[in-house]
């Protein structure tokens, strides 16, 4: 009975399907753009191929939001201390314009002590001031070239060199350029640090503790576990947020639905009270139908969102969304309680109709 | 009643003493007693039943017959527990409803009685054998395949099981309709105009229906009318007006 009352409708039952697919939807992508983010900006700066990375005191660990407080000289000292193989300082600027980019301020020679140095794909490395690198992900992107201009930070740069992504940044200019246009002179953002061996990491650490102290001093292994929203608490909330919206939209989008059905059923369910249709009878039927919608709502919105990370990635290269098995899990049980509720008022009310009154309506 | 006599006789055959014993009376299986309903209209109350006292007995074929707003329909769904009585009393096979809670009178309904109306009313998204399948899974004991044959080639459903509401005629859709109210066996069935949507033919077909459930199984009626021509199917007829059961008649 439950099935034949759900297709009985099938535009109403096909909008509230969609509608609970929107929702699953939303979190799936939320939080699977977020995280994929978030993992991947970690990815990258794992990819510099340092073991230790410096920052001023109370620096964000999203180093987008970098400022560039701290003097350049710090390096000279930094490369001083035991088992500390190179050091790379490097500017980073946040640009938004035709798009939301990082972009690093590198010194060519100290950078390549630390990261391997760059593999290119197309020209050269950063020899004019003017000269900018791009990454491959960016180049494909943005169908840029070498030799084409690019306008970034209000400013026009020559494309230099395509190279190989995962290095820290997707753009890479010198840094005595970046602090000119930033006003920066002499300052770096981060210090990224090279250990003469990996497993003297943490003694590294420690001395770099004593010579900078209140300093963020992170290790860069494992640097991905770091990048979660709650190390980002804004962005805790955000996804929280968008999870509230999605289980609202669904909570309205299915308690319409199951309104205007029970409304629409009234008589029947006179009939059902007449054949001596208990109230939890009238409430377990609302109720399973709801769980079914919620059930093909979540797997439509599951589909969809496969189908809309595909949409997202063709159309911007660069992006990353991870679809992530316990989210899928998650949305769906956020999908079915939100259903739930959503049908709770209409199947009490359906529950509670006189049986003389819904026999006669009409 | 049927009477048993019995006589003693002396050695002479002269009558030594004599004895007429009655056979103990059938409890009525429906019950009334100075049966008020009263229904607030706005800030006017108005008494749709107004002290009616019904007996049924077993095995009787009732007709309740009156004008329209004289209370027929409100009486049948107060005696079928769908409504509660405001005053009196209702016992139905030995059950006061009106000391009942809702949840209780929803529970003798389910296992007692059985509901034909005017409307059909059967689902319209089930097909003919869900919809009389559907008053046994609501009864409790699960489809019961036996009774269910029973009841469809009584009825001659066969044939239109796998058909929808909306694809059976009227007098189609009332046989299926009494289907469902009796699959469950329920001790009285109430009827209410079940030949009020139904053309002379069908009307005459479920009505004989109706009459050979009585006789023949033996199956207690309660049936609503306003026409004297289908009153006549049953054994007895009740007259109502302004709420009141004003006179009665045997037919058979």
């Amino acid at each position: 009975m439950i099935l034949r009352n759900i297709l009985h409708r099938p535009a109403r039952t096909l909008i509230t399907v969609i509608g609970i697919a929107v929702e699953v939807t939303l979190v799936i992508l939320v939080v699977g753009l977020t995280t994929g983010l978030l993992t991947e900006s970690a990815k990258r700066t794992e990819g510099v191929g340092a073991d230790i990375m410096v920052q001023p005191p109370s620096a964000s660990i999203w180093a987008a939001f970098s400022g560039a407080p701290m003097p350049i000289r710090i390096a000279g000292k930094l490369k001083k201390l035991n088992y500390v193989q190179a050091v790379a300082p490097v500017l980073v600027q946040f640009n938004s314009v035709n798009g939301l980019d990082i972009v690093y301020g590198i010194q060519p020679d100290t950078f390549s002590g630390v990261s391997g140095g760059f593999v290119f794909h197309a020209g050269h490395g950063l020899e004019a001031p003017d000269d900018i690198l791009v990454d491959d992900v960016y180049a494909r992107a943005k169908d840029v070239r070498v030799g084409q201009t690019l306008h970034i930070l209000g400013h026009d740069f020559h494309v230099a060199g395509v190279v190989e992504h995962g290095k820290g940044a997707r753009l890479f200019v010198l840094m005595s350029t970046l602090q000119q246009m930033s006003g920066a002179i002499d300052k770096a953002s981060i210090f990224f640090i090279k250990c003469d061996r990996s497993d003297h990491t943490p003694a590294a650490m420690d001395e770099i503790r004593q010579l900078l102290p209140g300093y963020e001093i992170r290790p860069l292994k494992d640097f991905i576990s770091l990048m979660t929203s709650s190390n980002l608490p804004g962005l805790s909330a955000f996804i929280s947020v968008m999870i509230g919206i999605a289980v609202a939209i669904g909570f309205l989008v299915v308690f319409l639905s199951m309104y205007t059905t029970i409304i629409e059923r009234t008589r029947e369910i006179g009939v059902l009270k007449s054949l001596g249709a208990s109230k939890s009878y009238i409430v377990e039927i609302v109720l399973s139908e709801t769980m079914l919608l919620c059930i093909l709502g979540s797997g439509f919105g599951v589909g969809l969102s496969f189908l809309m990370r595909w949409v997202f990635v063709t159309a911007f290269p660069s992006m990353t969304i991870l679809i992530l098995p316990r989210w899928v899990m998650f949305s769906g049980m956020i999908a079915l309680a939100g259903g739930l509720l959503g049908a709770s008022y209409p199947a009490w009310i359906a529950s509670r109709k006189d049986p003389v009154e819904a026999l006669v309506y009409e | 009643m049927a009477n048993a006599i019995k006589i003693i006789l002396r050695a002479d055959d002269s009558i030594l003493c004599g004895e007429i014993a009655r056979e103990p009376a059938l409890e009525p299986i429906l019950k009334t007693e100075s049966l008020w309903k009263v229904y607030r209209s706005g800030k006017v109350d108005v008494a749709a039943l107004r002290g009616v006292d019904v007996r049924v007995l077993p095995g009787e074929f009732v007709c309740i017959m009156g004008p329209s707003g004289c209370g027929k329909s409100t009486l049948l769904h107060v005696i079928g527990g769908l409504a509660r009585a405001t005053r009196g009393r209702v016992l139905l096979d030995g059950n006061d409803l009106t000391a009942m809670s809702d949840a209780e009178r929803t529970l003798l309904r389910r296992h007692k009685v059985g509901f034909v109306f005017q409307k059909f009313n059967l689902l319209p998204t089930l097909d003919a054998r869900h919809n009389i399948a559907l008053a046994q899974h609501i009864h409790g004991n699960g489809f019961d395949p036996h009774r269910f044959d029973v009841v469809v080639d009584l009825l001659g459903l066969r044939q239109r099981l796998h058909h929808r509401p909306s694809e059976l005629s009227g007098g189609e859709q009332q046989r299926v309709a009494i289907a469902r109210a009796i699959v469950t066996e329920p001790k009285i069935l109430l009827a209410d105009e079940p030949t009020g949507n139904l053309d002379t033919k069908s009307s005459e077909g479920v009505l004989s229906l109706l009459r050979g459930l009585n006789k023949d199984l033996g199956q207690t009626v309660v049936m609503i009318t306003h026409n004297p021509d289908a009153a006549t199917y049953g054994t007895r007829v009740l007259h109502m007006r302004d709420g009141l059961v004003v006179n009665g008649s045997a037919l058979h």
